[in-house]
């Protein structure tokens, strides 16, 4: 299978500390949460605007739980690794690439996600026809341009998956606490103990105009 | 990993990819083999510890920890002498004074080099069972119990205390020591915003059982201090019992010393006092002081201290003299404090960021992760030794240099250590 390409305007990524016990819960028997604290595993949420890919421009919300990178001795160490136990997007099309092509759990209704930008601060905003999701707000540091390689486990079944994932592109990162994050109630956020979760990340990213880069699915 | 770019769009990849990993990075690996995170880690060691600077930790000093040290510095094989020492947390200069040394000599000389068991067994000395009791006569307390460092203090004494089922929550940036005492005793473990009484409250909120707060006096990375009055307000509503450790503010804060919680005056309000001996007495151990009833259950329960040895009799005899000199001279805490106000104001004229400090320790905010170790070796090289901290110690960009100041230096140590570090911060565009 050749590379995938994923052409984005905007990527924003936020970790947010979410009890271990919840996150065990989540993850399948062979995945083990990271730990950023004693009991405190780590949720991520990130969004995406793409503006070319397979599946046609769209937008895209993934909620995560933080695993190890699965190391390997002819390949770099990933910087982070992901279990993506659901993604919201905001057309069929896209859904439907994404379950066949990397076997990711979606909710099946079209999402609006809005992502705006302005004065060194992005909010996305989630909504479900008149429901809302979620909110999150990450702010920008420094940029520089990075190909960070990232790591994605998925489930069908009994099958496991793997794909070593890059992200292309103008990247800020830091920690200054800044950010926040509004959970609802919500079957996205059905998995999460809502009050439990922090409602500041601890870790905020932000990309414009790269590309997300799949390589080939692995089975594992 | 070779030096390769993507010449298709440009951005740097495998060369820059192992300068932007960290020790986190290398902390987990999925896999079948315990050895399997060795060689992707071994080749992240090799270029980052001269390559980025990592060498600059654990240098090897060849002096007293005193105001000017000796320090060999690997990379370039040379010994550095008469360095501005900013490094070492000797916060009243007692280490290395004659009448503590006489007392370490003299007990060596006496009871020999080591305790040769454990406390709970043949190794508690008169000299042991003498600073128990000076330690609580010094906080005001029933008893105090000696540990061998203060990190089993933290251990010891929170595993042994609470079981699972229990909960404990502590500030989110508590020492390791802490974190470890929670893991240890299995009880449910949460995290509160630093100093935050209103994300405590949310933390406590809810929880049926026994409750164990956990907060540090000054915070060691930070140099700032607990917001006591408003987290022993939470607790008492929530009926939660409260540990402040007080490592780096015994004998530094409060009208006698005793630290934080007699500074804000609530000594009688906190359940449990905890603190180490390395800071401000210059020596090696820890200390719990507290109700008679807690003492004796710790004899049994702590383990880190039950099946450790006891401290070195000349370690507790150079503790004693150190306690007695912190007692009888309160001018030492007063010079303390005239040299870290000084600092203060040296660095805030220059216009140097020192966060959230207001203590002894003073966070010079350098917030760049890449460049923090080049500018610690410029400043080894200009003459002042001081510790760089960067993540994962402590946030992403939020790298600092962890300054601490001492009783011992003189006004001059002072000027020339502020005026070489905000000259080699001002050529890093650093400040001003």
């Amino acid at each position: 299978m050749p590379l995938t390409r994923y052409h984005y305007s905007q990527a924003v990524s936020a970790f947010f500390e979410m009890p271990t016990s919840d996150a065990r819960r989540i993850l399948p028997p062979h995945l083990q949460p990271l730990e950023v604290q004693h009991e405190c595993s780590i949720l991520a949420i990130t969004a995406f605007d793409f503006t070319d890919s397979m599946a046609g421009p769209y937008q895209e919300i993934v909620l995560s739980v933080i695993v190890p990178p699965l190391l390997s001795r002819d390949r770099g160490m990933a910087k982070s690794a992901f279990y993506p136990f659901l993604v919201g997007t905001s057309t069929e099309a896209s859904r439907e690439h994404a379950i066949e092509r990397w076997h990711l759990p979606h909710y099946m209704k079209d999402l609006d996600i809005a992502l705006e930008p302005s004065d060194g601060r992005m909010r996305v905003d989630v909504r479900d026809g008149d429901r809302p999701v979620l909110e999150f707000e990450v702010t920008e540091y420094r940029s520089e341009p990075v190909d960070h390689l990232y790591q994605s486990f998925m489930v069908n079944g009994s099958s496991r998956f793997k794909v070593d994932i890059h992200m292309r592109g103008p990247h800020s990162e830091h920690e200054e606490e800044v950010g926040s994050l509004r959970l609802y109630e919500h079957p996205m956020t059905s998995q999460l103990t809502l009050d439990e979760v922090a409602t500041y990340p601890f870790r905020e990213q932000w990309m414009t105009d790269g590309v997300q880069v799949f390589e080939e699915l692995e089975t594992i | 990993m070779s030096n390769v770019r993507n010449a298709s769009d440009g951005y740097a990849t495998a060369s820059t990819r192992l300068r932007d990993y960290d020790y986190t990075n290398y902390y987990f690996g999925a896999g079948d083999d315990a050895f399997a995170i060795l060689e992707p880690f071994g080749e992240w060691w090799r270029e980052a510890e001269f390559g980025t600077g990592y060498y600059l930790y654990a240098l090897p000093m060849g002096s007293a920890p005193s105001t000017r040290v000796s320090i060999a510095d690997p990379k370039t094989g040379q010994t550095r002498h008469e360095l501005i020492n900013f490094a070492s947390y000797n916060y009243l200069g007692l280490s290395y004074r004659t009448e503590v040394i006489d007392a370490v000599c003299d007990a060596v000389r006496k009871y020999g080099a080591g305790a040769s068991g454990s406390p709970v067994l043949s190794g508690s000395m008169d000299l042991h069972k003498r600073l128990q009791r000076e330690m609580a006569d010094f906080k005001g307390k029933e008893a105090a119990l000696v540990f061998p460092t203060g990190y089993s203090a933290n251990v010891g004494l929170i595993a042994g205390l609470m079981r699972p089922g229990d909960l404990i929550v502590a500030d989110k940036l508590a020492h390791a020591s802490i974190v470890d005492g929670m893991i240890l005793s299995k009880a449910t473990s949460r995290f509160f915003r630093h100093n935050d009484a209103q994300d405590l409250d949310r933390k406590l909120r809810g929880f049926d059982g026994k409750k164990l707060v956990i907060v540090e006096g000054v915070y060691s990375m930070d140099g700032d201090v607990a917001n006591l009055p408003e987290i022993v307000e939470v607790c008492r509503r929530h009926d939660a019992r409260i540990l402040v450790d007080e490592a780096h503010s015994t004998f530094v804060y409060g009208p006698t010393g005793r630290g934080l919680a007699e500074h804000f005056g609530l000594d009688d309000e906190v359940d449990i006092h905890l603190g180490t001996f390395s800071k401000s007495l210059g020596g090696l151990g820890g200390f719990v002081a507290g109700p008679q009833e807690l003492i004796w259950y710790l004899r049994g329960f702590a383990r880190s201290r039950v099946f450790s040895c006891a401290l070195p009799p000349g370690v507790v005899a150079g503790l004693l003299k150190a306690l007695e000199i912190a007692r009888n001279e309160p001018e030492l805490r007063e010079k303390l404090w005239d040299n870290a106000r000084y600092m203060h104001e040296l660095l805030h004229e220059a216009g140097v960021d020192v966060g959230d400090s207001t203590s002894q320790v003073i966070s010079i905010m350098i917030r760049d992760d890449a460049g923090i170790f080049q500018i610690a070796e410029d400043l080894l090289r200009a003459g002042v030794y001081i510790n760089p901290v960067r993540y994962p110690a402590v946030g992403k960009h939020k790298s600092r240099f962890r300054m601490s100041i001492s009783a011992a230096h003189s006004r001059s140590d002072l000027e020339e250590g502020a005026r070489i570090i905000t000259s080699v911060l001002g050529k890093h565009g650093k400040c001003p």
